[in-house]
């Protein structure tokens, strides 16, 4: 339990081995091709940006990137928006069945992607919704909407209601209460939500892989995936588009990791 | 307006596309799995639980099956044990938590379609870092169906691993320190600390991320897919992959819901024990 | 953090403008008549399609032909053909297909019906195994653009060495490969490569084994493995050549190019490819230039000799094109004649019509054209149904797991047949 510097910086160094294969994969990035195939050193003699060149300006990847970043937008904007005021509707108002529906919402978060695909993807034919952007959108919210509300319906419930039943006392009604005192106080919950439901969606493969057949509709998941190669897999070109993938969620662990942290203990926490 | 008016009125959008996404399309496959549909042919026509009963009897089914629970017992076990250990290892760091935490949740952040292609690399018989580290032998990890399996779970592992770490982490960090101090003076230290203080306490959170993981690893569907395409010769192919290969290779979207639906109950299932854990845990605590 | 309608508002402006932008992209209604034609890259020394392209372009002014490229693999190329013909308006109006889809395409309705547009002599000016599967309820719906054909390829120097001829029989294969490796006492020296990785492929290899022992995939009346036992032995076969090392396990992974290249630098004695490879080997840098010689299939016990799969390119035309009679030309004029001659010389491409293969003109520039003729006419189409790779997408699996060594052929044939079987009681009306 108590420890020196020593000891804090072998557990620093044992965890930068343990996200060794990303490093790994920058590595990759910026070896030159002759050295990948067969691996014949650890370090590159020289480092090159061919990679990186060839992802931007000849591959989809910039493409994807912004269908991806566009979906993950629009899909995390519509969860917290809808699931929000959802959450404060099931926390604090008496909506008959509301005990019922947060259950609902519990198990909803369990549902696997595979059972919804067939008839979401017959829906999104007969809709003639390939290849757009609504498609995935509506999909993605649908699938974060559940952990969204039942992540703010907790925090909500958190907050005394004592403060906001002073507030509306003070005249100034419940919608007021809700802009001056509940959403400030939950608006870091909202942040914690926001951040797993752009996660989500940035990551998300099945339904962007079913309900899109252009490489121009392909969001970076599934660009990746389908990274083309004519005769032999080209390992340095995928490393550098792995990368401009991660770019996000990279942003996030450094950048927002407090917020990060809080969402997923919270739904876990909590129970 | 009343506030149950209010109530509904915020409710309302959620439920509408939830109800339009979610719930609508859980009934319809359920109703798909009970048909004969080839939309590609225009097929469609009713066939009650012939699916079903084909399922019982189809090999690759099982097959599937037994890759799926072999995969989940392996990734969470694993997860669990390793998890914790990273934190009772992350427990007691001062400085650069931060970075600790970084590095920890940057596997568990990565897209899985990167970590297949990650790991994909790694695994690769000639140019793969595994190899190399392991005296320049030509292993083909991906292409033999023996090793294939514990490749995937290794990858999987890799990536879930700090979600366990952090719950763990985040647990342990609020017990507090004088009980370890009273164990000292009692002469108790070291394992016993762990068994009589920490292991109590951290047991029900571990509970929890068991079931979460093993609601996920149940579910896991991109990482195989990507990685191995359920190869080789199916011996990575678990009921999701399964599913998948039915609906949009063979195109018959009956059967492949049929498969769906399995995992779906499969996963309910899970569920619901964890939910009865829950309650039974709230009402005696 | 802005109060909360605010960001509703907001959130809901961002989802209005991208829901805008993120719309599909149309072409241009105005403009020269352009027809879009959907083709996989041309393997091998040459491009000949833009020439052609031009040509036909120069022939009819004011249409404009727009060359599209699909992705190399055949199971993706057929992905994007289904999502995008099912969606309804398909942006191409004439596509190149693999020749085991154009009874799928056609029951499907995406392509048109050739039948009236294509006179009785342009038909029969092809080979009857490629015509043969464009057929469905008597009508054509597809016209072959070029052919193709498995082949036995060989090392002759290596055989002339040992002083034997090309094997007749499987069983002969897998001595004279023994007597040849004892003999170079070569560790890189592979015996027999084929394609055995789980895709169409591998597919084909199966068939052709299962032809060899004298059995078939379905019989007239469409039920799987009509003689199992031949199947078992064929499959038990192809598993052994993997077990007694004639073929390095790692053939069970192995598509086209990851077999040509090896033979292509002399590291194997035998190779079952497309004649493609034949250009590629005698080109001027080859390591095996000249060294390369090409026999039938051989056969099993059961079965006869050259009983390879068929197979090859054919050209239709999207059932919603808007220009259906310039479309319908334009296919005509690529299978014709003169743009078959063109590609036959400019590609490493065998034309569908058998008159070519006697043409001194052609033979003069590729000698190997009169021996391929024979080999072509023995061969033998895979098995023509609208539910063809439905079929196989559900036997591959299968016939993998045997040849990884992780089922018995008789299961494998055993597991494959309630598979089929299944399959099959969804697709009979």
């Amino acid at each position: 339990m108590r420890g020196g510097r020593l000891r804090d910086g072998l557990v620093l160094a044992a965890l930068i081995l343990y996200a060794l294969p990303f490093f790994w994969q920058v590595l990759t990035s910026v070896r030159p091709d002759a050295e990948l195939l067969p691996l014949s050193h650890l370090l590159p003699s020289r480092l090159t940006a061919v990679h990186y060149e060839v992802v931007l300006r000849q591959s989809l990847m910039p493409r994807a990137l912004l269908n991806s970043l566009g979906v993950a937008l629009a899909s995390t904007g519509l969860a917290v928006g809808l699931g929000a005021l959802a959450a404060y509707a099931l926390a604090r108002l008496p909506v008959p069945g509301r005990g019922l529906i947060l259950l609902g919402m519990i198990a909803a978060t369990a549902f696997p992607q595979i059972a919804t695909v067939s008839p979401l993807y017959l829906l999104v034919r007969a809709l003639g919704l390939r290849d757009t952007w609504l498609a995935l959108i509506l999909a993605n919210a649908s699938f974060a909407l559940p952990l969204v509300i039942w992540l703010l319906a907790g925090f909500i419930r958190e907050i005394p209601r004592a403060l906001e039943e002073a507030a509306a006392v003070d005249g100034a009604g419940r919608l007021a209460a809700l802009r001056f005192v509940v959403a400030p106080l939950v608006a870091p919950g909202m942040a914690s939500a926001a951040l797993l439901a752009f996660l989500f969606s940035w990551n998300e493969f099945l339904f962007a892989y079913s309900f899109t057949a252009t490489e121009a509709s392909r969001t970076v998941p599934v660009a990746l995936a389908l990274f083309p190669g004519v005769f032999e897999v080209p390992w340095g070109d995928i490393a550098a588009a792995s990368l401009l993938a991660s770019l996000p969620p990279i942003l996030i662990v450094v950048g927002f990791q407090r917020y990060l942290v809080r969402g997923l203990l919270a739904g876990a926490l909590r129970e | 307006m009343s506030d149950r008016r209010l109530g509904w009125l915020m409710l309302a959008p959620a439920l509408v596309l939830l109800g339009g996404l979610t719930v609508y399309p859980a009934l319809w496959v359920i109703w798909l799995s009970l048909h004969y549909r080839v939309p590609v042919f225009s097929i469609s026509r009713w066939a009650g639980l012939a699916h079903y009963a084909f399922l019982v009897v189809d090999t690759r089914f099982w097959n599937a099956a037994g890759v799926t629970a072999l995969f989940t017992v392996a990734s969470v076990a694993l997860e669990c044990g390793l998890g914790l250990s990273m934190a009772l290892g992350l427990w007691g760091q001062r400085r650069a938590r931060r970075a600790a935490v970084a590095l920890l949740l940057l596997a568990w952040a990565l897209p899985s379609v990167v970590t297949a292609k990650m790991f994909e690399w790694l695994y690769h018989p000639a140019g793969g870092l595994v190899n190399f580290l392991l005296g320049g032998r030509p292993v083909n990890w991906l292409g033999d169906p023996v090793l294939a399996l514990p490749a995937l779970i290794g990858a999987d592992v890799w990536r879930t691993t700090p979600f366990v770490a952090l719950l763990c982490y985040a647990r342990l960090l609020t017990i507090p320190g004088e009980l370890y101090e009273a164990a000292e003076v009692d002469g108790a230290a070291g394992v016993q600390a762990f068994t009589r203080i920490t292991w109590p306490l951290v047991r029900p959170i571990l509970l929890v991320a068991l079931l979460f993981r093993t609601l996920d690893a149940l579910r896991a569907f991109d990482l195989m897919f990507v990685l191995t395409g359920g190869g080789p010769a199916g011996s990575t192919e678990t009921l999701t992959v399964y599913a998948y290969r039915a609906l949009f290779q063979t195109l018959q979207v009956g059967f492949g819901s049929a498969v769906g639906v399995v995992v779906f109950a499969l996963v309910m299932v899970v569920a619901v024990g964890y939910l009865r854990m829950i309650h039974r845990q709230e009402a005696g605590a | 953090m802005a109060p909360r309608p605010a960001r509703a508002a907001a959130a809901l402006a961002v989802l209005l403008v991208l829901l805008a932008g993120g719309c599909h992209e149309r072409p241009p209604a105005d403009g020269p008549i352009t027809l879009v034609f959907k083709h996989a890259k041309i393997l091998g020394p040459a491009d000949p399609v833009p020439g052609l392209l031009r040509r036909f372009e120069a022939e009819h002014p004011g249409v404009r032909v727009q060359s599209e490229a699909l992705t190399w693999s055949s199971d993706e190329q057929h992905q994007f053909y289904v999502i995008n013909l099912e969606g309804g308006s398909p942006p191409f109006d004439v596509m190149m297909l693999d020749v085991i889809w154009v009874p799928e395409f056609a029951r499907a309705g995406w392509i048109l019906d050739l039948t009236a547009r294509v006179p009785a002599a342009e038909r029969d000016a092809h080979f009857a195994s490629a015509i043969e599967p464009a057929v469905q309820d008597g009508r054509l719906w597809a016209l072959p653009w070029f052919m193709n054909v498995g082949l036995l390829y060989y090392r002759k120097d290596l055989l002339a060495k040992y002083g034997l001829a090309p094997p007749e029989s499987y069983e002969e294969l897998v001595r004279q490969v023994r007597v040849v490796q004892a003999g170079e006492r070569d560790s890189r020296l592979d015996g027999y490569l084929w394609q055995g990785k789980q895709y169409e492929g591998g597919m084909v290899n199966v068939l052709e084994a299962l032809w060899a022992n004298g059995t078939r995939l379905l019989d007239e009346r469409g039920r799987p493995f009509p003689e199992p036992e031949r199947a078992r032995e064929a499959l038990a076969f192809m598993r052994s050549l993997i077990e007694n090392g004639v073929s390095p396990a790692w053939v069970t992974a192995a598509d086209e190019e990851l077999t040509r290249r090896p033979f292509g630098d002399g590291r194997a004695i035998f190779l079952r490819g497309w004649p493609y490879a034949l250009d590629l080997f005698e080109l001027p840098d080859s390591r095996v230039r000249g060294r390369v010689g090409v026999a039938p299939m051989p056969r099993l016990p059961h079965g006869r000799v050259g009983a390879a799969s068929t197979g090859g390119a054919h050209l239709a035309v999207s059932a919603r094109t808007r220009h259906a009679a310039l479309a319908v030309e334009l296919v005509r004029f690529l299978t014709g004649d003169a743009a078959q001659r063109a590609m036959t010389e400019g590609a490493a491409l065998r034309p569908s019509r058998p008159a070519l293969y006697r043409d001194a003109g052609l033979i003069a520039r590729d000698p190997t054209l009169p021996a391929l003729l024979p080999l072509i006419l023995a061969g033998h189409p895979r098995p023509i149904t609208p539910y063809y790779l439905m079929l196989s997408t559900t036997l591959q699996p299968e016939f993998s797991a045997v040849l990884v060594g992780r089922k018995s052929p008789a299961r494998a044939i055993r597991d494959g047949t309630a598979q089929v079987l299944h399959l099959q009681e969804a697709l009979t009306r």
